[in-house]
């Protein structure tokens, strides 16, 4: 009895509505969206950018994003697959990664804008709270920052890409209570381990914790740091090195990659309108004459 | 208990939102921008509940006078009793569509601007005003049959066999 109740019936699927598609793949969350790209209709075509930050499983996507009914326009993105080219090969996901992230793309954007002399933001990291101070010719470039479907608990990388973004020169309103480091009690940022966050420290530490009591799971979780070479100590130092790079050469590199080569079809080509009103044609034409032909073997 | 006048009453199904089309609203709604002058027409959004017109409006083009953050100031022709007012409403931008009205228009606006400036290059006066369709001309009938088709008289009794 129950086996035959639990069908779904074609009513049920004539009265189905499906949600919008992105948030059929749990890819957008349309109640954030709606109020991020929200403009004043007094501003008319004024953009209104958004920092979007996106976790994979080994990358970080930072995007400045503008909405437009066409589809969004990104008008600068950095990955932090393009680290390596500045230095860090390791730990590309993790807090001091999407710091790097971040810096990089506020500075690939405040030069592409050529905004970068007049607005250095936070050349030391000090993990304490940094906003942007306007210059006398043009304000900040203002950002809001899109985390996405993520949780936003203290300490997540996302913040980690948005203090990097505010050191790099970006206006973006926020409040430190998320950043690594704040004490609920206290209610107030320790700027100390903020900056051992930025600086990888929380790894190091890790790494030196490992080294003296598991040495053996420090070697398979830790391979490619000693395969590079790269010890405890050496940790904030490289990161330091990483920051000096990316100030000095945020432009991204254009690659070339070649055509792609061409495939085996498989299947039937969709043929185009015309070509599919041509092919009626000639049927038409064939089955005339065919049908004259008969008519005048007949007579 | 008597009916009541509401502002929103008699809408059940003014405002109600279209089969399948619940839930949330695409987000062009909210990215179109609007200037004065412009014509829109005004649909109520139920999903929407600020800055609702009131149900009179729903239906009507108005030319746009305002526009404020979230809003857009509306002009509307009402006729009370034996004139009619321009009404000034304000209205959320979920409760307005841009208006086609003025689209051909403009378009025939455009056309006609091309038009002149290509008679121009070549020296001759065009006109570019609409004719209304005048009546149709006359046309030959060609290889055409003549049947004269006149009533047969009627047979009772053949025809009572028939059908009877």
């Amino acid at each position: 009895m129950a086996f035959v109740k639990a069908q779904k019936s074609k009513a049920y699927f004539k009265r189905f509505q499906v949600k919008f598609k992105r948030r059929r793949a749990g890819k957008t969350d349309y109640r954030a969206r709606i109020r991020l790209i929200n403009q004043d209709k007094n501003k008319y075509n004024t953009p209104k950018y958004r920092f979007v930050v996106r976790f994979t499983n080994k990358d970080i996507t930072a995007q400045i994003v503008s909405a437009s009914i066409a589809g969004d326009i990104v008008m600068a993105a950095a990955y932090a697959h393009e680290l390596p080219r500045y230095g860090l090969e390791v730990g590309l996901t993790n807090y001091a990664a999407a710091y790097c992230t971040g810096l990089l793309l506020a500075r690939r954007v405040l030069k592409m804008l050529e905004m970068d002399e007049e607005y250095q933001g936070n050349v030391e990291a000090t993990g304490e709270d940094f906003s942007v101070e306007p210059a006398e010719s043009r304000r900040p470039f203002r950002a809001l920052l899109d985390v996405g479907l993520l949780r936003t608990t203290t300490g997540n990388r996302v913040f980690g890409a948005l203090k990097g973004a505010l050191d790099g020169g970006l206006d973006i309103p926020h409040s430190e209570k998320r950043f690594a480091g704040f004490k609920k009690d206290d209610k107030q940022l320790d700027a100390e381990v903020h900056r051992k966050y930025i600086f990888g420290g929380h790894v190091a530490s890790y790494m030196r914790a490992l080294l003296e009591d598991e040495p053996e799971k420090y070697q398979s979780h830790f391979s490619e740091y000693i395969k590079k070479g790269i010890e405890a100590d050496d940790v904030e130092e490289m990161y330091k090195k990483v920051h000096a790079a990316i100030r000095a050469d945020p432009m991204p590199v254009k690659s070339t990659k070649e055509p792609p080569k061409e495939h085996k079809r498989y299947n039937l080509k969709k043929l185009t309108y015309e070509e599919r009103k041509a092919k009626l044609v000639e049927r038409l034409n064939a089955l005339n004459s065919a049908a004259g032909d008969d008519e005048e073997d007949d007579d | 208990m008597p009916a009541g006048h509401g502002v929103r009453s008699r809408t059940r199904d003014l405002f109600a939102r279209p089969f399948r089309k619940k839930g949330y609203i695409p987000l062009t709604t909210y990215l179109r921008t609007y200037k004065v002058g412009e014509h829109v027409d005004i649909k109520v959004n139920g999903a929407v509940h600020k800055g609702m017109p009131h149900k009179f409006y729903h239906g009507r083009t108005g030319k746009v006078w305002n526009v404020t953050k979230r809003a857009i100031g509306v002009e509307v022709n009402k006729q009370v009793g034996n004139r009619i007012i321009r009404k000034r409403i304000h209205v959320r931008v979920e409760h307005v569509q841009p208006s086609r009205c003025t689209e051909e228009f403009r378009q025939r606006k455009i056309k006609n601007d091309q038009l002149k400036a290509e008679a121009k290059a070549c020296g001759e006066i065009i006109s570019t005003k609409r004719q209304p369709e005048g009546p149709k001309p006359g046309f030959m009938v060609e290889a055409a049959t003549l049947e004269t088709v006149t009533p047969i008289p009627y047979d009772v009794v053949n025809d009572l066999k028939g059908g009877y």
